[in-house]
């Protein structure tokens, strides 16, 4: 043990005092590996950067992974089956949709069916018993939102991140007249037409005037409004929901391993339905772009990289030129060749390293401006923190730059016959 | 007196050019602990490529040699960088101080061995040992760039003598310097032959060699003994 590690520290103490002789060699080899180490970091930390903003989306649209989702049809029954059985639970939460037109009274709403304000999702339908035919009256100063009543936090399972106001509080009593938190589209909506603060919802007891207490990116296109489940009951019985003129879309967000789902999926089969669930996993399904993304960048990054090797052996080797002297004499006074060898390996080590610290703290602090100064108007970047994996990977680049650009000229100076003193 | 080096037959002969030229041929030596050899001949004589051969930079093509009773005619190397470490002090005509560190650095280099370095504090109390026996202890923590041929000259002796070495082996140490300077170095050289050392000095200098215990004639790779006319 002492003789191997003094036998490595000889070489480090040597090999920074061959570095700090030559401060100028080492500068000039240190930029061409430096360009390649940043190269290397900028490509990492952009891959997982980007993963995680990608990821970052999906996961607010499909929930995070391994969140259980299930969809079922909307019919009263199994409506306030779910409405029950979930009921004060945060393993799980039921999302219920149902159309609700905001503005002027009497007036079709400027997208019906909910669609984006940029789509045209076609004509709003009234139907009967003999078939549906095109909703009579005018276009008038009313949006129609997708009206999402919750059963309890949704955010466990989809991060919405708050855009301005407040996200809806599950914590306190119902109140009598619902609050509502529109999703971006919805507000971009409500931007775009001044209407008349009314809510309608086929089969309410009343018209409300909406209390909307904030906005909240969803990452949906559709312009929705989130509202307490408890809350819209007060004023909508369930029985409207389940209408087929007004609702449509029923889902249920799961923990993994909650015992509701048993539970649900036996209670809807009593009711004559087949449930289906599945697992969210957004991970899985990005895979293959990621690592292709990876493959890309790290090639690009391994071109650059292999090009500040190539100028740390050329360093290198011109810097074992000069000492051809100074390693004969070493190995006249008994120093081993491995030892020799071992003294140019530190040196490029060394300067690798160096230059991977560098070009880490280089790479952190540009990510920190730009986060500074873009951050407001580009929210994947805000926030963002300079990812570990990049830095190991920095690290390594610079480690192995240091192995190959080090090795060649190690193997020099081991063979420089030391009759050179000699003849010198 | 025990004999320290024993060469008997050595031949070196150099290929690699059209024919191969013998610039050894038979070469028989003795040197015995304390004792100094002053080698003399003609430029391109051999006696660098003799002196590679004794201090272990190279090995003979022919011939016996033993160190301490032990036959190393054919040694491999990294057991041959051990003996130069344990048994061989060089000096050189070119003084080959390294400029970026300090006369005690430059003496310490000589330490590192295939263990790495000794510790610390003992490396320095020999260090300033080896310093003080060439009489140039003031000078540790100055640099080459900044002293006198003879100075850095005696710097490289230190480094000779910092591991207490059972043979010196002076390749024309005195040939950058002036006369004055020159015996100053000779001066230090047989001073550690009085400490048991045993001393090879090439040399043109008749003066030099005359202060020797013996001088050998090395003529086209042939060494004889000049018979001592005093
Ligand atoms: N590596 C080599 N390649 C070719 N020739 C060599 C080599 N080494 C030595 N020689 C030749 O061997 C002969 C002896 O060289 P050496 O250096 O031993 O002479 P020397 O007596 O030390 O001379 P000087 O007094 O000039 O130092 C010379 O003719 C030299 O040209
Ligand atoms: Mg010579």
């Amino acid at each position: 043990m002492r003789r191997l590690s003094g036998r490595f520290r000889s070489s480090l103490i040597i090999g920074l005092q061959g570095i700090r002789a030559r401060k100028l060699r080492t500068l000039l080899s240190m930029i061409s590996l430096f360009l390649g180490v940043l190269a290397v970091v900028v490509v990492q930390a952009g891959a997982s950067i980007a993963e995680r903003a990608l990821l970052a989306d999906l996961e607010i649209t499909q929930g995070y992974d391994g969140t259980r989702v299930m969809d079922m049809p909307m019919e009263q029954a199994s409506t306030d089956m779910l409405a029950a059985t979930v009921h004060g639970r945060s393993d799980a939460v039921a999302m219920m949709g149902v159309s609700g037109i905001v503005g002027e009274p009497g007036v079709l709403p400027v997208n019906p069916g909910a669609a984006p304000l940029d789509q045209d999702w076609g004509p709003a339908m009234v139907c009967n018993d003999v078939g549906c035919e095109p909703a009579p009256g005018v276009k008038g100063q009313a949006v129609e939102v997708r009206l999402t009543a919750l059963s309890g936090d949704v955010r466990k399972f989809r991060p919405f991140r708050t855009v301005t106001g407040q996200w809806l509080d599950f914590s306190k009593v119902p109140a009598m007249s619902p609050k509502l938190v529109l999703n971006r589209a919805a507000a971009d909506a409500f931007n775009q037409y001044r209407v008349p603060a009314e809510m309608r919802v086929g089969g309410a007891a009343a018209n409300v005037t909406p209390q909307f207490v904030g906005v909240v990116d969803d990452g949906d296109m559709q312009p929705r409004a989130y509202v307490r489940l408890d809350e819209l009951t007060t004023w909508l019985p369930t029985s409207r929901m389940a209408d087929p003129m007004t609702g449509g879309e029923m889902r249920l967000l799961m923990s993994p391993g909650s015992p509701v789902e048993p539970v649900v999926v036996s209670k809807l089969k009593a009711l004559g339905n087949e449930p289906y669930v599945y697992t969210v996993e957004s991970r899985k399904d990005q895979e293959k772009q990621l690592t292709l993304m990876r493959l890309v960048f790290f090639s690009m990054a391994g071109l650059v990289l292999l090009i500040g090797v190539a100028g740390i052996l050329n360093v290198g080797l011109a810097t074992v030129g000069e000492r051809v002297e100074e390693f004969a004499l070493r190995r006249a006074v008994g120093t081993p060749r491995s030892l020799l060898a071992g003294i140019v390996l530190a040196e490029t080590l060394l300067t690798g390293l160096l230059t991977a610290a560098a070009a880490i703290g280089a790479a952190a602090a540009g990510l920190k401006v730009v986060t500074m100064l873009v951050g407001n108007s580009q929210p994947i970047l805000s926030d963002v923190q300079f990812p570990w994996e990049a830095g190991i990977a920095g690290i390594i680049a610079g480690l192995v730059a240091g192995v190959l650009g080090g090795f060649i000229p190690a193997l020099r100076a081991a063979g420089i016959p030391i009759a050179t003193v000699m003849r010198a | 007196m025990t004999t320290l080096i024993a060469l008997d037959g050595i031949t070196k002969v150099l290929k690699g050019q059209e024919q191969p030229r013998t610039i050894l041929d038979g070469v028989g030596l003795t040197v015995d602990a304390g004792q100094s050899v002053a080698i003399v001949g003609r430029s391109g004589s051999g006696k660098s490529t003799l002196l590679s051969v004794i201090g272990l930079f190279d090995r003979p093509d022919q011939g016996s040699y033993q160190l301490d009773g032990q036959e190393i005619a054919r040694l491999p190397e990294r057991r041959a960088a051990k003996l130069r470490s344990s048994h061989f002090g060089f000096v050189f005509q070119r003084f080959f101080l390294l400029k970026h560190l300090t006369a005690a650095q430059n003496v310490a280099m000589a330490l590192v061995n295939g263990q790495g370095w000794l510790p610390r504090r003992q490396r320095r109390t020999r260090v300033l040992e080896a310093l003080d026996q060439v009489g140039i202890a003031h000078l540790a923590k100055s640099r080459p760039t900044k002293m006198s041929g003879g100075e850095q000259q005696r710097v490289a002796i230190a480094r000779a003598l910092v591991r207490d070495p059972k043979v010196l082996l002076a390749d024309e140490p005195t040939g950058a310097l002036d006369t004055e300077t020159g015996t100053l170095v000779i001066d230090a050289l047989l001073a550690a032959t009085e400490r048991g050392c045993g001393l090879i000095l090439v040399t043109h200098d008749r003066d030099h060699a005359a202060r020797m215990g013996r001088i050998h004639d090395l003529v086209d790779g042939v060494l004889t003994e000049r018979v001592a006319v005093r």
